[in-house]
């Protein structure tokens, strides 16, 4: 296929097209990071692929179709579907603020049928589409400074306090931050961005000390100083330390890490996945899978860049956003360098819905590259 | 796009803003992974060796494992306390175990009832966590093997095997080996020997009395270690065979006793109660220290019950007192050989006569000898052999109190032994003026009343079976002021022999002639023992003592005949002897508590009985008693009954006793 067909009017509609169009070496990149959580859930489980690893390769397929058949969706119609989502997300919210389930010590789940899910992880992707959609239509002044800018914070600050409100202080976080870069990423004024972090960094102690439920400022204090309590709190990371510290530059071996194997890693399937690989594969593995999460956040970020719609590359920027704050707010948990909250290591660990949330997230983002010459109109989608 | 060029530029200057600050995401994330992969190699290379020994401490574990206590065993290797295995049943508490349907599990496979389970559960929440618990011991092969196959699926539950104290031979050296039980609070010591974590294993056991007790730390051994790989629960996964720590055994301890000497002791003992001392002459080594009624030690090493206990304790036979060290008693007539010592000593002439008329009046009352007829004329030989009361009466307020007791202390009365172990012993009494100056605060000056009862061994005078038995191994000795020896080795160390001790104060045919007088208490044909004291072994011979110990008073026309007085009541029956007469290898003493008047009715036949046995134990005197007699002088016929030992070849007539001697 030529350059020159392409730009015949309709060509790049056809499936076929769009199919190509997919970026498939970050399909590639996807595919092995998920292939390496199999791995060691298959190791962890005592070489067994129950209970863990089948299942995270099912979901991984379901989720990567998902994502390729997500990827055909014209931009128009992300773009139309982006306030509505957002609204469901927040809908969703208070919902299961009145009914939700309570599921260790957090009201975060609302039942649909059989299935359980967080509506939180909606919002994720809600208020990405939202922040996208509402930049789309703005000029560049008025991204810089205008009183627009209460708009986008106050569609941040609803989901955010909802969430934090269950209470799910990791993903509330995950929400604001990946709401304020893509307000960053739109062209915020650089002072109002210095003014924001120096007030932020002033308010966190008062924070800790007075807004945060005991358990969670217990792991803040916990992570200041692990040593003051050895076999709670602080135990997780001195176990995940340990785990990574003794796995040295080759690993202890496929299937030999003690600290995993005899449990005394926690959450050694989903949150602490990394801590197993880093036991078993040692400095070479770990390594090796950060170097695919950068490779995955530089091709996502390349994707975000080469749209022509603005919509387009909010969106992917957005979306990559959340997977890299995902990653290093993980990565940083497990080696001791930031307290343990419930974030896990995307396509790594263990757990169906960050999994459909990251594949639904770069099912837009290969919709954006597969689109990346469309025009989004920034009125009302017209398509609908 | 009506005004594509305002647009356009718009466009572009969002576009501008959103790649440099895309460039920054971007610049942002790739710092943040950097920062994480030099966090990596911080603590994956640089700090790998430290976290390596904390991993290696979190999966490997060293389990203690208790050493065998060492054995116990007689003079001749015969074992009287050894180890055998136990199938146990461990519960141990974990968080994610409720003690109470683990324990209503395990009664499917264990006779665990209501009650016991709830005990259980309680002693399971008590203890600490991890620390198992037993739960039943000595299961059957069968319930080991079937909670073993069920184990995995019980967490918390093991069943292993441990050893357990047997005490072969039962109750027969209960008090001298005492027994080892179940760790109580009070033994756990912050510091020494009882800081040991060991003592909190639930198959460990301290020793609680006699030679358990005193070589405690010996029998003990080191406990060992296994190297287990556990998981985060402390639930072991594998075991690391290569890793072990091999137990050192506790040590052997070798006693004197002789496993068939007591055994003997304790049979002839019957349902009596009393103490019986065998004493090696020339070593001090004990060969027999047999307290009668005794109890199961075993029973002691599962831990008693409350009832079973109080059974002991309130036995009016008092089984759980060491008769042999613990019990005083009068001596009796069986002091009457220190009393002839000491007159001997004190320049009394042995050939000097006494008249013996059943009776001597004295301070305003009658002093009555045992044999209301009386004896005649007496001198010292006949005094010991008829056992003459009148005689040793006049005789022992003639010498007063001191020469008695300096004779007596000599003799090793009046003082405790070192054997070795604790056993509480009581010194007894041997009076003295001096010695009623301070003990007898009422009436504190020594009367010559006091001397006459003194002369036979009543009045202020008590002493222990094991004195007894020294007294006369010394006598027999007549060199040695020989000490008695329990523990003839510790760990195949030779323990100092008795008879390293300082000579005896007396003269040799002084002594010879108290010897004399025993011989014909058991020989002559009129001596107060001669029926009992017959061995059958040949020419050997045995010579003793009897006595009989009041233990109420008399009305001056009562009968002191024991027939038809409540078993409380009658008289403590005393025997001392040793053998063969002309050369003595072994002494002994035996205390029937109340066995009636006269020491030859009770205890000289079990005397005979035990000292039959040790004489046959020993080599060189079965050589001796083996020997055949000289044939000329005997018919054939009579050799062929002569082989059996307990037919004597002649049978003199038993002369018919006027009344029991004492």
């Amino acid at each position: 296929m030529t350059v020159s067909a392409l730009t015949r009017p309709g060509e790049r509609d056809r499936a076929i097209v769009k199919f190509s169009e997919i970026d498939w070496l970050f399909a590639l990149a996807l595919c092995l990071i998920a292939g390496t959580g199999a791995l060691m859930m298959f190791s962890i489980a005592g070489s067994s692929w129950e209970p863990w690893a089948g299942n995270h390769l099912i979901r991984f397929g379901l989720c990567f179709l998902a994502m390729v058949m997500l990827a055909m969706v014209d931009l128009r119609v992300w773009s139309a579907l982006a306030y509505p989502i957002y609204g469901v997300g927040l809908l969703l919210l208070v919902a299961v603020e009145a009914v939700g389930d309570v599921r260790m010590g957090a009201q975060r789940w609302l039942a649909l049928g059989p299935f359980s899910f967080q509506p939180s992880e909606v919002m994720k992707l809600g208020i990405v589409l939202a922040l996208a959609r509402f930049y789309h239509g703005m000029s560049a002044d008025s991204a810089r400074l205008s009183w627009w800018l209460l708009i986008p914070l106050a569609m941040i600050a609803a989901p955010v306090v909802l969430v934090a409100h269950q209470p799910d202080l990791g993903t509330a976080m995950l929400i604001a931050m990946t709401g304020l870069s893509m307000v960053v990423l739109a062209g915020l004024s650089w002072k109002v961005i210095a003014a924001g972090v120096i007030s932020v960094v002033a308010a966190v102690p008062p924070m800790v000390m007075f807004v945060l439920h005991d358990y969670q400022r217990k792991r803040v204090l916990t992570f200041l100083d692990p040593e003051s309590d050895p076999s709670g709190s602080g135990y997780h990371i001195m176990q995940s330390k340990i785990a990574l510290g003794s796995g040295g530059f080759f690993g202890k071996g496929y299937g030999l890490g003690s600290q995993s194997q005899l449990n005394f890693l926690p959450e050694k399937q989903t949150d602490f996945i990394f801590a197993t690989l880093a036991e078993e594969f040692g400095f070479l593995g770990c390594i090796s899978v950060l170097f695919l999460y950068g490779a995955v956040i530089f091709m996502a970020l390349r994707i975000a860049s080469i749209s022509h719609s603005h919509f387009g590359r909010l969106a992917a920027a957005g979306t990559t956003a959340t997977f890299a704050l995902y990653v290093l707010i993980n990565g940083a948990m497990v080696m001791g360098l930031a307290p343990v909250v419930g974030v896990p290591m995307p396509m790594l660990s263990y757990g169906g819905t960050v999994m459909v949330t990251v594949m639904i997230g770069f099912g837009l983002v290969q919709a954006v590259r597969v689109h990346r010459y469309s025009e989004v109109t920034s009125g009302s989608g017209a398509l609908l | 796009m009506s005004e594509p060029s305002i647009f356009f530029s718009e466009v572009n200057e969002r576009q501008g803003v959103f790649h440099r600050r895309t460039f920054l995401l971007g610049g942002f994330a790739g710092l943040g992974l950097a920062a994480l992969g030099g966090r990596l190699a911080h603590l994956q290379l640089v700090e790998t060796q430290r976290y390596e020994k904390l991993s290696a401490s979190n999966q490997f574990n060293f389990r203690l494992v208790a050493a065998p206590r060492g054995l116990i065993v007689d003079r001749n290797g015969a074992i009287l306390a050894s180890n055998r295995p136990n199938f146990r049943l461990l519960v141990s508490r974990e968080e994610d175990l409720d003690p109470k349907t683990t324990l209503k599990t395990l009664a499917a496979f264990v006779p665990l009832d209501e009650a016991r389970q709830a005990r259980l559960a309680k002693d399971i929440a008590r203890a600490p966590k991890r620390s198992p618990v037993s739960v039943m011991e000595d299961m059957s092969w069968e319930e080991f093997s079937a909670i073993n196959v069920r184990a995995p699926e019980l967490p918390g539950v093991t069943a292993d095997m441990g050893e357990v104290r047997v005490y072969p031979h039962g109750g027969a050296f209960a008090h001298v080996i005492g027994y080892v039980a179940k760790v109580n609070k009070e033994d756990l010591a912050p510091t020494g020997p009882n800081s040991d974590p060991i003592l909190l294993h639930p198959g460990f056991r301290i020793g609680r009395q006699g030679v358990e007790k005193a070589f405690d730390l010996d029998l003990r051994g080191k406990p060992g270690a296994r190297k287990v790989e556990v998981d985060a629960n402390g639930r072991e996964v594998r075991q690391d065979e290569g890793g072990d720590i091999a137990a050192i055994p506790g040590k052997e301890i070798q006693l004197t006793l002789d496993v068939d000497v007591q055994n003997r002791a304790l049979e002839v003992m019957g349902d009596e109660s009393g103490a019986i001392v065998v004493m090696d002459c020339r070593t001090g080594d004990l060969l027999c220290m047999a307290s009668s009624p005794s109890f199961d030690a075993n029973r002691f090493v599962r831990g008693l019950s409350g009832p079973e206990y109080r059974a002991l304790a309130l036995y009016d036979r008092k089984p759980l007192l060491d008769k042999v060290m613990n019990g005083t008693y009068p001596p009796g007539s069986t002091f009457k050989p220190t009393v002839a010592l000491a007159a001997l000593g004190a320049g009394i002439d042995p050939e000097a006569r006494v008249n013996c008329s059943g009776g001597w009046y004295y301070g305003g009352r009658t002093w009555r000898c045992w044999k209301r007829g009386g004896h005649g004329s007496q001198n010292m030989h006949d005094a010991i052999k008829n056992s003459c009361d009148v005689y040793f009466y006049q005789t022992a307020l003639k010498i007063g109190p001191d020469h008695i007791a300096k004779a007596a202390h000599a003799m090793g009365f009046g003082q405790t032994f070192d054997i070795g172990v604790p056993g509480n012993q009581k010194k007894g009494v041997v009076g003295s003026t001096e010695w009623k100056r301070k003990a007898v605060k009422r009436e504190p000056v020594w009367q010559p009343g006091d001397s006459v009862s003194y002369g036979i061994g009543q009045g202020y005078v008590a002493v222990n079976a094991l004195q007894l038995a020294v007294m006369t191994a010394r006598l027999a000795n007549s060199k040695k002021a020989l000490n008695p020896r329990l523990i003839k080795s510790v760990g195949g160390v030779e323990m100092p022999r008795g008879d390293a001790a300082i000579d005896l104060p007396f003269a040799a045919e002084h002594l010879k002639y108290v010897r004399g007088g025993m011989e014909a208490v058991a020989n002559d044909t009129s001596g107060t023992a001669f029926r009992q004291s017959q061995l059958g072994l040949g020419d050997i011979k045995m010579a003793g003592k009897t006595g009989t110990a009041q233990v109420r008073s008399f009305d001056k026309l009562a009968s002191r005949s024991s027939v038809g007085v409540t078993w409380k009541l009658k008289d403590h029956n005393l025997f001392i002897a040793f053998a063969p007469y002309d050369d003595p290898r072994y002494a002994l003493s035996v205390i029937i508590e109340h066995g009636g008047m006269g020491g030859a009715t009770a205890a000289a036949p079990r005397a005979r009985e035990v000292m039959r046995v040790a004489l046959l134990k020993d080599p060189e005197l079965r050589a001796r008693i083996e020997k055949p007699l000289p044939l000329p002088e005997v018919p054939e016929s009579v050799i062929m009954e002569g082989a059996a030992p307990e037919a004597p070849i002649v049978t003199p007539p038993p002369p018919a006793p006027p009344g029991e001697p004492t």
